[in-house]
């Protein structure tokens, strides 16, 4: 992909053919389409209408709620209100399968096939041809491989799918997508995984479905593809659609500042403190998914990372805190090498990790809230073998009051909390601990703006007890406005390193994307 | 914002575990009320005594059974140890070891196959079902090489005689599940390891985030289970005075299925001491009941079948409904 690709869309003329022929027709029309989980809205009220035959895209920051739409579109998820109209019909909308009858299609990020079967055995999967009620086994590779050379992709029908790489695996997906009729074909972030060569074969496809009259919903955060293939691009920022450009009236620029909230909010609770000596430092660390990361961080300093996911940044911290070993580099605390091999290394020089999945890292969801809360402290509170109830009930009621953990009682089951008060256990737990950095990874993910600035406050209290704090987040303002210094992640590398708001939210997101012209150099 | 944190410890969740255990001693106390009504040999010194030593072995089988089922597992072989027990401390009394010195080997070997347990859980990877399954088999298999098929008597009459003997009218059997009943409880509601027991079959990664030993928490488990059998073992030996590798056909799923009455989940993180106590006493007062109302002993089998399914039914039920 050139600049020149950028600016001038390669595919303009077919496209227009084809929506000239469907001119103004909306297939599919959301009014006033909501969506709330618990009284906080995921998808606030929106208004949207796509053309028959269009490529319209979809960008916004990660939380903004385009995951949240293609789960509406595609009956995973019910809506809250509003209506949704196919070809002008209402429809509910209400089961993957009714989404599926209608045409509705969706190719996610992460392929959804069974790796074990065939790639012939998967695009026919739930249509197998039978004779006799015998699979036609022979039959369906041949019609899979016509299918797949009509397509123009060089694959083998016979081979088994985990045989083939992700990129792969994700243009038998769509391609699967392809032959069962789909009509409105959503694709989320399809290219996350794909070469430069896979990328290119799957546009081949898109454009191909395309003409073929269906309509196509492009999800990315990648801008050159964005310009590249769309005819129409929709903005998300917080749950809020705030508009709809057509893509030769805009550009790159318009398009992020729309996607970016620029109305800071009072919750970002900051307060300056001078920094002590440096807590940890890591040197040229390298390890899976990350690679010669050096930084550091010193008391009272909170230290922002900023990226997309799959950057590389929970992977980084992951292995400071001992989860995965690193391949190359060294880890300094207090100015001398430490090996961490395991976690409970990382605990006793006092790092804490409140880990990026509350519920598949961060918390036993069936037990008690005390239990959750005492987990990495139960050495402290055991004299010999015994552990002191009475020590227990009073560390678990202290943390329930201090951070307000809102539970009918410490021994009601950590699943029965919101999240946001989920969340408070899982940084609660290692306030006892007397840790001395804190980690905390994507701390505000699906919380309501009260727990995220009571969660901000918490911060200035450790750092003012002489913490250091790492934190990572993919939403840009919380990291651009606490991070006193913010690194930005792309592809397992650190590209950028800034003061405390001495760039624009502009800047730090063209780095984290990488625009074409400075992203050729890192991708494959 | 309000705060609901009272400082009392009946609050629901305990309240309810409380009512279960109760709910199981009554059922345990309808079935011995209809049993000594419509039989006359039920309430008898005797019968009682006899029903204590049938319901002891299961039942210490099942606290060894439950720490594993917490952390998610399940220790297939049991069955298998406690006739691979019998077997080594038989053979060790026969060529002369001392009563205290077969004893601790015995155990000690018990420790060694739990420690394999967690050896090929943790460090080979094999589901817990795999690696347990295996061992069942096999040590039936080495216990039939060195007996070469036959059994070995024990003419050791302390040993013997100590299965057969009362306490203070309490069969020494039972006594025997209150030695190991009562440190268990001390170890999964008063020990930290305990805790972790539950945390790592919750969720291990969480557990392990936060600094807790997933692979020691686990092999403990296992090693635990496979000790309290080989003491069963011990017991089995002394009862009929025989070392036989294919005594205790079946107990593991005995044992799963009093640990399961008693509440223990199979997925895991839910687990108590007193549960499988009790479970294990229902499952031998319904078979005891059986032979004395003459019931086909083929019955029996079903029945607990049914029994199972009720049980654990209407805990999944109560589990739901929260």
């Amino acid at each position: 992909m050139t600049d020149h690709d950028i600016s001038h869309r390669s595919s303009s003329g077919q496209s227009e053919d084809v929506s000239a022929a469907a001119a103004h027709l909306p297939i599919l029309e959301l009014r006033g389409l909501e969506k709330q989980y618990l009284g906080t809205h995921a998808l606030k009220p929106a208004d949207l209408a796509f053309k028959a035959g269009e490529i319209h895209a979809i960008v916004g920051e990660n939380g903004a709620g385009k995951s949240t739409l293609i789960k509406l579109l595609t009956g995973v998820i019910p809506r809250t209100a509003g209506e949704i109209l196919f070809r002008g019909e209402p429809v509910a909308l209400t089961t993957p399968l009714e989404a599926i009858q209608h045409g509705i299609n969706a190719v996610h990020q992460e392929v959804v096939l069974c790796p074990h079967l065939t790639v012939a055995a998967n695009i026919f999967l739930g249509e197998e041809q039978r004779r006799f009620g015998l699979l036609q086994h022979r039959h369906m590779i041949r019609e899979a491989q016509k299918i797949l050379d009509d397509l123009g992709f060089a694959l083998p029908a016979h081979a088994l799918l985990s045989d083939l790489t992700i990129g792969q695996q994700q243009l038998i997906a769509t391609a699967r997508a392809a032959t069962r009729g789909a009509r409105f074909l959503i694709f989320d972030e399809p290219t996350a995984y794909l070469t430069r060569e896979e990328a290119a074969q799957l546009f081949a496809l898109i454009r191909r479905l395309q003409k073929s009259g269906v309509t196509i919903v492009y999800i990315s955060h990648r801008m050159e593809e964005v310009f590249e293939l769309a005819d129409r691009v929709s903005i998300l920022r917080d749950g809020r659609l705030v508009g709809t450009r057509n893509i030769g009236e805009t550009n790159e620029n318009e398009l992020i500042g729309l996607m970016i909230n620029r109305s800071i909010e009072q919750i970002y609770h900051k307060v300056p403190f001078t920094f002590g000596k440096t807590i940890l430092e890591t040197k040229n660390l390298t390890g899976n998914g990350f690679e010669d990361i050096s930084l550091s961080v010193r008391e009272g300093e909170i230290v922002g990372l900023y990226g997309l996911i799959g950057a590389g940044r929970s992977e980084f911290v992951t292995t400071i805190f001992g989860r995965h070993p690193k391949s190359s580099g060294k880890i300094l605390w207090d100015g001398k090498e430490v090996r961490i091999e395991r976690e409970r290394d990382a605990i006793k020089l006092g790092i804490a990790l409140a880990p990026e999945s509350r519920r598949d890292q961060g918390l036993c969801l069936s037990l008690p809230v005390s239990l959750n809360l005492n987990l990495p402290i139960y050495k402290q509170l055991s004299r010999n073998v015994l552990i002191s109830h009475r020590e227990e009930a009073r560390h678990a009621d202290n943390q329930i009051s201090d951070l307000r953990i809102k539970t009918s009682s410490r021994s009601a089951s950590a699943a029965s909390l919101s999240g946001g008060n989920q969340q408070k256990i899982v940084i609660g737990k290692w306030l006892n601990h007397g840790a001395k950095l804190f980690i905390f990874d994507e701390p505000t993910v699906g919380v309501d703006v009260g727990t995220k600035a009571e969660i901000y406050r918490l911060f200035s209290t450790l750092l003012e007890n002489g913490a250091g704090i790492i934190l990572i987040s993919s939403y840009l303002p919380e990291v651009y406005e606490l991070a006193d210094t913010l690194h930005v992640f792309r592809r397992g590398h650190l590209v950028a390193s800034h003061p405390h708001k001495s760039v624009t939210h502009e800047d730090i997101l063209t780095q984290a994307l990488g625009s074409a012209s400075t992203d050729a150099s890192t991708r494959n | 914002m309000s705060l609901e944190t009272k400082d009392t410890g009946t609050t629901p969740k305990r309240r309810f575990n409380v009512l279960f255990g109760l709910t199981l001693f009554a059922l345990l106390l309808v079935l011995w009320l209809v049993l000594s009504l419509a039989t006359d040999s039920f309430w008898t010194g005797n019968n009682i005594s006899n029903l204590l030593r049938q319901g002891s072995m299961i039942a210490i089988l099942a606290i060894g059974q439950t720490f594993v089922i917490i952390t998610g597992g399940i220790d297939l072989s049991v069955g298998a140890i406690v006739g691979f027990t019998s077997v080594i401390v038989a053979w060790l009394l026969a060529h002369g070891f001392p009563v205290w010195a077969a004893i601790l080997i015995t155990l000690g070997i018990g420790v060694c196959i739990g420690l394999f347990h967690g050896f090929g859980i943790v460090r080979l990877g094999l589901p817990p079902f795999i690696i347990t399954l295996a061992t069942l088999t096999s040590l039936r298999g080495i216990g039939l090489l060195i007996t070469n098929g036959n059994t070995i008597s024990i003419d050791n009459d302390p040993f013997t005689e100590f299965s057969r003997n009362d306490f203070a009218g309490v069969p020494n059997l039972f006594l025997m599940v209150v030695l190991v009943g009562i440190p268990a409880y001390i170890f999964l509601s008063h020990s930290r390891w305990g805790r972790y027991l539950f945390s790592v079959g919750s969720n291990a990664e969480a557990s392990r985030l936060s600094g807790v030993n997933v692979k020691g928490t686990i092999y403990l488990a296992y090693t635990l289970s496979a000790v309290c059998a080989s003491f069963v073992g011990l017991l089995l030996a002394s009862r009929i005075g025989v070392g036989n590798a294919m005594q205790a056909e079946g107990w593991e799923l005995q044992a799963i299925a009093s640990s399961v009455i008693g509440g223990t989940s199979l997925f895991g993180a839910v687990g108590s001491i007193h549960g499988p106590l009790l479970g294990a006493f229902i499952l031998a007062t319904i078979n005891n009941g059986a032979n004395l109302l003459n019931v086909n002993s083929f019955w029996q089998r079903v029945i607990t079948g049914v029994l199972i399914i009720v049980i654990v039914y209407f805990d999944q039920l109560r589990r739901r409904r929260r």
